[in-house]
């Protein structure tokens, strides 16, 4: 987090600005492409139009990997960057951060009584759903942006592309949205990034414990009156390691061997106890 | 402190399990049981996923057996010779409990198994220590017990006698075996050495003198404990060696104060103590069925 804040600090002296930014993945969604000129601080000579010049959004990722190690307890993130225009404010630009994990498959069983006990009943499976996503904006979303964009875009947790095998029942798609909310794996911050100095923006993401392995995506999105008009796409990797990782692995390729070594050092640890704590 | 768990995949409070083992430890030593029975209903009450918490439970009461073998076969406390008859019997039932617990997590009614599991089997032992502890109460006060070494029945005109010398028993391996069977489902399913029913079945059902009962137990406990904890390594792969570890460091701390206290209590209230213990378990795990839940509707991963 301290080296985040030291690329902040750079960035806020607009040194940073340039180096940090990768132009080539920015993608303006305006009709000239922009050129992939790296930048330096004074004006640069401007061959045609120096607005098109310039990126109009630069953001960058405080870290491409989280560890997980035996004493991880959730952790957060930190996105920042700058852009091209004002933000905030009246008529300013905004900033939309997206994160989202890998889709996988999940099935959400409806609970039904029968003689008196709650019992797992029917049951619909839904083929890609986000373990993680996360939505914060300089704005809340339903200011920033009309309902026809949130849907072309399929942006917030209430566009997600969730598509049930199955049972068509709307009431189980409401459910997992609400359960997944409840757990805080799926949330859209209300004005969870800031801005500072009108060019610069910032934003925390936080990662729980129960933060699952895998690659996620990181859009942020720069929009101007209603409209997505540019945005930049990152990424980190969320991965177990040192002994977290080593066990993992050796449960999951070697299991006759892991459940020996479980046996033996569960049998040490109580013989162990039992020496130690033998009394007289 | 906070601590991942690399097969639960999720990070849990350290002190929290440490707790949960000393506090379970202490019962077991109190009680001389494993303590299974309490530690995988606390472990899914904490939110260990149940498969992993009945197969670190297995793992866990191995550990935990492990210490109370070694105390009892030092005091010539254990009848190998039964307990390995037992122990037939428990390595066939543990292997069908892994593979019916396999079969149910793909029915996607793995938690409603074990809770049922739970309260058929915690409901029926407790009853009948409650009430048998009772009673032996009732007689001390009346004085003089019957001094019956135990009763015949049916099962002694049964085929294939073996003479068992340190129980003082010479009966047919076939209900012996048949206790180890069941035992070995029910512990695969349960994720529970199976003491707790181990104890009344050999004493009630087997004949077998009390002096013995307990070393035996943890004879089988120990061996059906490995061998469900091997199966489920390889078969659902949730065995969580750091959570077993954590568990066991608390556990045997506590089982020594348990045991220390267990001294000064009286047989029958041991038994009437740990049936309370055993029948509340089983009301509690029965209220979680019977109560409208919080959310009609359950999420997680499609099982494979």
């Amino acid at each position: 987090m301290r080296r985040a804040r030291r690329v902040l600090l750079a960035l806020l002296l607009g040194l940073g600005i340039a180096s940090g930014a990768h132009p080539a993945l920015v993608r303006p969604l305006a009709a000239q492409p922009a050129p992939a000129a790296p930048l330096p601080p004074p004006p640069p000579p401007a061959p045609g139009n120096p607005a098109a010049a310039r990126p109009p959004l630069v953001a960058e990722l405080s870290q491409e990997r989280v560890d997980i190690t035996t004493g991880f307890s959730g952790t957060e993130l930190l996105v920042f960057g700058a852009t091209e225009r004002l933000l905030g404010g009246e008529g300013g630009d905004d900033v939309l951060v997206v994160v989202q994990s890998g889709a996988e498959p999940m099935i959400v069983r409806r609970k039904i009584r029968v003689l008196g006990l709650w019992l797992n009943g029917p049951s619909a499976r839904f083929r890609q759903v986000p373990g993680f996503y996360l939505m914060a904006g300089t704005r809340p979303l339903r200011e920033m942006l009309p309902p026809e964009e949130r849907e072309a875009k399929r942006l917030g947790v209430d566009h997600l592309p969730l598509q049930s095998l199955g049972i068509q029942d709307p009431a189980y798609r409401q459910a997992l949205l609400q359960l997944k909310q409840s757990a805080r794996l799926w949330h859209e911050e209300e004005e969870a990034v800031q801005i500072s100095g009108a060019r610069l923006f910032r934003a925390r993401l936080p990662l729980p414990a129960a933060t699952d392995t895998g690659d996620y995506q990181v859009q942020v999105l720069l929009v101007r009156a209603g409209r997505v008009v540019a945005r930049q796409e990152l990424g980190f990797r969320v991965e177990r390691v040192g002994a977290a990782a080593r066990i993992a692995d050796v449960a999951a390729t070697e299991p006759v061997l892991y459940g020996l070594a479980c046996i033996l050092l569960a049998a040490f640890a109580g013989w162990l106890g039992s020496v130690l704590f033998r009394r007289g | 402190m906070q601590v991942y768990l690399p097969i639960a995949e999720m990070s849990v409070d350290a002190t929290l399990l440490l707790g949960i083992g000393f506090g379970v430890g202490w019962l077991s030593g109190l009680f001389g049981v494993g303590g299974g029975f309490l530690l995988t209903p606390l472990l899914i009450l904490v939110g260990i996923p149940a498969p992993v918490a009945v197969a670190s439970g297995a793992n866990q009461t191995l550990g935990a057996s492990v210490s109370g073998l070694i105390a009892q076969w030092r005091r010539g406390n254990v009848d190998p010779r039964m307990g390995l008859v037992l122990l037939v019997g428990g390595f066939i039932g543990s292997a069908m409990g892994v593979e019916l617990f396999a079969w149910l997590r793909r029915q996607g009614q793995v938690d409603l198994a074990v809770s049922i599991f739970y309260i058929v089997v915690l409901g029926s032992v407790g009853a009948l220590m409650v009430r048998e502890s009772v009673r032996a109460i009732l007689r001390r006060r009346r004085s003089g017990g019957p001094a019956r070494l135990h009763a015949h029945m049916w099962m002694h005109g049964l085929p294939f006698k073996l003479r068992f010398r340190k129980s003082r028993l010479y009966i047919s391996v076939i209900p012996p075996m048949l206790v180890g069977l069941g035992i070995g489902v029910l512990s695969a399913v349960m994720g529970v050495g199976g003491g707790f029913m181990l104890v009344p079945a050999m004493i009630y059902l087997l004949g077998m003198p009390t002096s013995v009962v307990i070393g035996t137990s943890l004879f089988q406990v120990v061996f059906v404990a490995a061998n469900v904890t091997l199966l489920q390594a390889v078969q659902t792969g949730s065995v969580d060696i750091v959570l077993t570890l954590l568990l066991l460091l608390g556990g045997v701390a506590g089982a020594q104060f348990g045991a220390a206290m267990g001294t000064r209590l009286r047989g029958e209230e041991t038994r009437a103590l740990l049936g309370l213990l055993v029948l509340g378990v089983a009301l509690s795990l029965l209220w979680g069925l019977v109560a409208t839940p919080d959310s009609l509707f359950a999420i997680g991963p499609i099982p494979t």
